[in-house]
This record gives structure tokens, sequence and C-alpha cells, in this order.
């Protein structure tokens, strides 16, 4: 028998099966199901229409206020009140509501609801962010995760693999997603990573922390693929110690296994790196942007919200000013992550800066909550999408960067090289 | 199981975007397969911007090439469309992940074959077994082997879709058995 991938072979073990090829439709087990304030009422009554009134699993179906709160409207308060009364009937065990709040992907993987070797779920675009530690996570329709609370099963197409091969050494302020985005530049959005997985692996991904690849990982969907995967390592395990709710064990792909394609990049030779406005693959290294202005800076999002990137920014901004010209809104991605940066004194030091400082959300990611985009607003952000309208008013142009990019920029008001200092 | 289906395929070279199979104003419309089924395609070819003008062409497959029904529109009206206007299944380069669920949802099978817009033309005749996943151009004599059709897919399409197929296997016991 061929070689399999970490991704066949985990798609073979939750269904059951020795082997899987791709193109294969398979019904795997489900580890974790995500729902979320925006579509999980929803989700709960079409588990109704299938006949059910209890999920498969309290413990195993997570649910998160993350889009909606704190409700900066009637409506979206309304929808919360709602969805607070949904998950309260149906006995939900985690429920990360508003007071223990965050993005839903950032809790399920920070609070330990994602395990290497499983598949877990969730009603939002960016579930793939849970190939960080080496799971399949998948973003399913509102249906397809009804059916898994009802029955703990979901139907997959196997995917082709392809991958990523990272060598080098981290250059200084180069970050995760500065990888993210030049894999960006490199593959053009042309439609060849359609439901594909990408694996990456190699000395610079050992090397790199469990944030950079949840970036990583994140952006895989913004790719145009299915969803990305870092088998797990030392730094995994690490991760995963007193996290981990639940056993699992070491999972890697075999020498053998077939790829649809290999790509190799050396993260030496990778510097900060931009996204131009409208075109998420139109790419730039940061020199070709220098002194663009801009006038809103934004850190936060499931791309780039974490401890390690409000480390960068405090690193930056320590003793300094943002730029008159400039509005800096912080959003930790969830409570855990502010409460670290609390502790570490990042938010006193961000603070201080002139940074504002928001309680976790998704905040203007998606241009309905807070500090969304206006006419003729030039946004510098650390989130993963950037199309025209994506952060409120469709006349605001979007940048996307690193956090370090961000941090250093804010600081002169127009797009600046963190390297630079 | 699923029986040998043959008919006529129509082949688009170009993309096909979701938004195009369902025009704007079609979004919001309920979803009934009739219905969706009068205006499908309307965006793709000026010649299928009339009241069933896809339809009665009487079609039963359609062959494309990379990222069918992409676009990003989740919209179900794209499959259920199709599905009315007589189509039986879709074989492309590579689908839209979001319609390629869609599409299983609704038991119509998507299939993932490399290059077989080379070798068809809109009008002929081809013949699929999906049991085996052999596709055969019955004009040209032209075979392809894809993958077979899981059983469930067509075991979807007969229950009339997802959700009253899971409702089944829950109420007789046997969703547990699902692999
Ligand atoms: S932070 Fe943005 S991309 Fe992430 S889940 Fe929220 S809205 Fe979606």
């Amino acid at each position: 028998m061929p070689g399999m991938t970490i991704t066949e072979k985990i798609m073979a073990q939750q269904s059951g099966r020795d082997s899987v090829r791709p193109a294969e439709l398979v019904w795997t087990d489900i580890y974790t199901v995500m729902t979320m304030d925006y579509l999980g009422k929803q989700t709960f009554t079409a588990l109704h229409e299938l006949g059910k009134t209890e999920v498969f699993d309290k413990d195993r179906v997570i649910c998160v206020s993350d889009h909606l709160v704190p409700p900066p409207t009637a409506q979206f308060a309304t929808m919360l009140n709602e969805w607070r009364e949904v998950v309260r009937e149906h006995n939900i065990t985690h429920f990360y509501d508003l007071g223990k709040q965050g993005i839903a992907h950032q809790i399920m993987v920070e609070q330990g609801h994602v395990l290497p070797g499983t598949v877990s779920i969730g009603t939002d675009s960016h579930a793939n962010t849970y190939g960080a530690v080496g799971a399949v996570g998948n973003a399913v329709s509102v249906s397809d995760a009804a059916v898994a609370m009802a029955i703990g099963k979901c139907w997959f197409r196997v995917p082709e693999s392809v991958k990523f091969h990272i060598t080098g050494t981290w250059q200084p302020y180069v970050m995760g997603k500065d990888l993210s985005l030049h894999i960006m530049g490199m593959m053009h959005w042309n439609g060849h990573l359609i439901y594909k997985t990408l694996e990456f692996e190699g000395p610079a991904i050992h090397a790199l922390s469990m944030a950079g690849r949840m970036t990583l990982c994140n952006m895989t969907v913004d790719l145009g693929a299915k969803n990305g995967i870092v088998a797990p390592d030392e730094v995994t395990k690490e991760y995963l110690k007193g996290r981990a709710k639940g056993d699992w064990s070491m999972i890697a792909s075999d020498a053998d296994a077939h790829y649809d394609a290999v790509y190799e990049v050396d993260v030496t030779n990778i510097g900060p790196t931009v996204a131009m406005p409208d075109k998420l693959d139109d790419i730039a290294p940061i020199e070709k942007v220098v002194g663009t202005k801009f006038n809103k800076a934004f850190v936060g999002t499931c791309t780039n919200g974490r401890l390690e990137d409000i480390a960068m920014i405090a690193k930056i901004l320590e003793g300094k000013q943002v730029h008159r010209d400039v509005n800096f809104l912080l959003v930790p991605a969830s409570t855990q992550v502010y409460l670290d940066a609390l502790k570490a004194g990042y938010i006193t030091t961000l603070v201080e800066a002139g940074v504002a400082v928001d309680t976790p959300s998704c905040a203007a990611c998606a241009g309905i909550h807070t500090g969304v985009a206006g006419d003729g607003d030039i946004v510098l952000s650390a989130g993963n999408r950037n199309m025209k309208g994506r952060m409120g008013s469709k006349n605001a142009q979007i940048y996307l960067s690193s956090p370090a990019v961000v941090a250093a920029s804010a600081l002169t008001g127009v797009i600046s090289d963190p390297r630079e200092l | 199981m699923a029986h040998i289906q043959r008919g006529k395929a129509w082949v688009s070279e170009k993309y096909v975007y979701a938004f195009d199979i369902i025009i704007q104003k079609f979004w919001t419309s309920a979803i009934d397969p009739a219905e969706n089924a009068k205006w499908v395609m309307a965006g793709v070819d000026e010649q299928f911007n009339a009241e069933n003008a896809f339809k009665n062409e009487g079609y039963t497959f359609i062959v494309a090439g990379h990222n069918f029904a992409g676009g990003g529109k989740s919209i179900e009206h794209v499959v259920t469309g199709m599905m009315g206007a007589g189509i039986q299944a879709v074989f492309a380069d590579s689908f839209s992940r979001l319609q390629f669920r869609n599409a299983t949802n609704y038991g119509l099978p998507f299939i993932t074959c490399k290059d077989i817009v080379k070798h068809v033309k809109t009008g002929d005749e081809l013949e699929f077994n999906p049991d085996t996943g052999i596709i055969k151009n019955l004009t040209t004599g032209f075979e392809a082997q894809a993958l077979p059709v899981a059983p469930f897919v067509a075991e979807i399409a007969s229950s009339g879709g997802l959700m009253e197929f899971i409702k089944r296997k829950i109420a007789d016991g046997t969703a547990k058995d699902l692999r």
C-alpha cells in the first residue's frame, strides 16, 4: 500500500478505514463541533429539524460569542439573547459568552478543544485554523454542523495534499503572517489549490510558534485551499500540555506519501510582506510600499490577535507614541489572550503609547462591529481579508500585513519597515 | 444502487461561476427544483437567458474545467436549479468547495475528472456508471476513469436531501454506521 499524508491518515482513522484516496467521500467521526453567535441559533434549529433535541455530546459541542459581542445594536443584542437561551436549553458545557468570550477559532485551539489526529468543524470559514495542532479543521454549513451535532459525524471529500517545505532562518520582525502573504503572492488565487489541503513542514516550521502556525493555517482558506495542517511536534506537545481536553497521540505523513505538488520556500529570504488593497494575492515586499500613507491601524482577528502578536507590537511601541494621524485599535483574540497581555504589562505599554484596546471579538474584521472603516479610510490591518467593503465602507482601502508592520507604521503614519526602526 | 446514466452533455470551456448559474434576482427565491431550473445558467451564456432555455436543451451532464460553480456564493439554488433542469452529474477538473458540499447534500454527483473538458463537445452523448466511475463518450469512443460515486450520494438524492437522509438514519438507528 502506498504511503499516506497526515490528512489521509486522519481521515482513514476517523472513518474506520485502512486507507483513503483523494477525492473519495467518507463519513468521519467529529471530535468537536463549533458554532457561534451569528449562526448558532440556526444550527440548533436545524438540529431540531432532524428530530433531535439533544446534541451527541454536550462536552464536544463548543459554543462561542464572537461576532456580535458586546452587541453594538439592538438587533444584535436580541440575536445574542436568543442565542444564549438556545445554548442554555441544550445544556452545553463549554459556552464562551461575554466575559469569557473570544474569537471562536482562537478559543477552540487555546482551550484545548482540538486535538492532533482528529477532525473538528465549525460554522465559520476560518475553522481551518485547527490544522495548527495537527487536526483536520473544516468550515461547514449550518446543516452539516447540525448533522454533526446530532450524530457526531460529517462527510468529507478526502483532499489532495500539497506540501510546503519551509527551510531557513526567520529574520527579526518577520512573522508567520509574512510567510502566509508570501505564499499568497507566490501561488496567486488562480484556483489550483481548490479543495486541497496544504501541509506545512520543514525546519522553519518546527521553529515556528503555535501562534505563527495558527496564522499560517488560518489563511489557507483565503488562498483558496480547503485547509492547512502542521503535524504535531515538540512545540505542539508543549502547547497542549495542561490544555488538551482529551488524549491524543503523535501522527505524521509517511515518507512515501503522495503530494499533488511540493513547493520549497526559504524563509531566510522573506522580509515583511504586504497585501495591497482589494486583492489578497496582490502582494508586495515592504520595500515597494514603504511611505504609503494610512490613517487606521488594526491588530486583532483570528489571524493575528494572539499574545505573541501583542508582545511584538508592545516591543515596537514601548516608550513611544502612535503618530497623531493614526487611530490604532487592538482587539485581543480572546479573554485569555487579553488577560495574559495585561499580566505581561503589554496592555499598559500599548495604552500609554496611544493604542485603543477593546474587549475580545471579531471587531471590525467583517465590517459589522467595533472600529469599522468609513469612506476614505486607509486601513493597515493584521487581519485576513481586504476585499472592497470588508471592514465597512466600499470606499475604504485595506492593506494587510503582520502586526510588526502595523506597529512600526503606526509610529510614522506611513507604511514602514520594522527592521529599520 | 444507482443505475447507469446516459444522455447529452453541455460543455463549458470558460469558468462557470455560481452567481452566473443562478443570477442575482433569483438568490432569494424558494428552493424548488422546477422553479429554480427555469432560469438556470441565465448568466453563463446569453442563449440561456430565457425561461427554460437551458432546461429545454435536455442535457443530462455538465462538463467543465476548474473551479466549477466557484465565486464564493453558497446559494443552494445553483444545485437544485441544475437538478430541476435534468442534470444527473457534473464532471470537472475541480469544484468550488461550497457548491461541492451543496451538490452532495442534495445528491447530485460532482465528479472530479482531470482534463475531461478536452474530450467532450456540447451535444456529445455520454454514459456514466456511478458504481465504477467510468465515463464514456459514446460519440467519440473516449473513456475516462473517475472515482466511483459514494453510495450515500444516491441515497441522499432519493431521500430528497441530507437532512431527510439523516433524519431517516437517526430514526432507524443506522446513523452510527455511516462511514
Ligand atoms: S476574526 Fe474575522 S475572519 Fe476571523 S472569525 Fe472573526 S470575522 Fe471571521
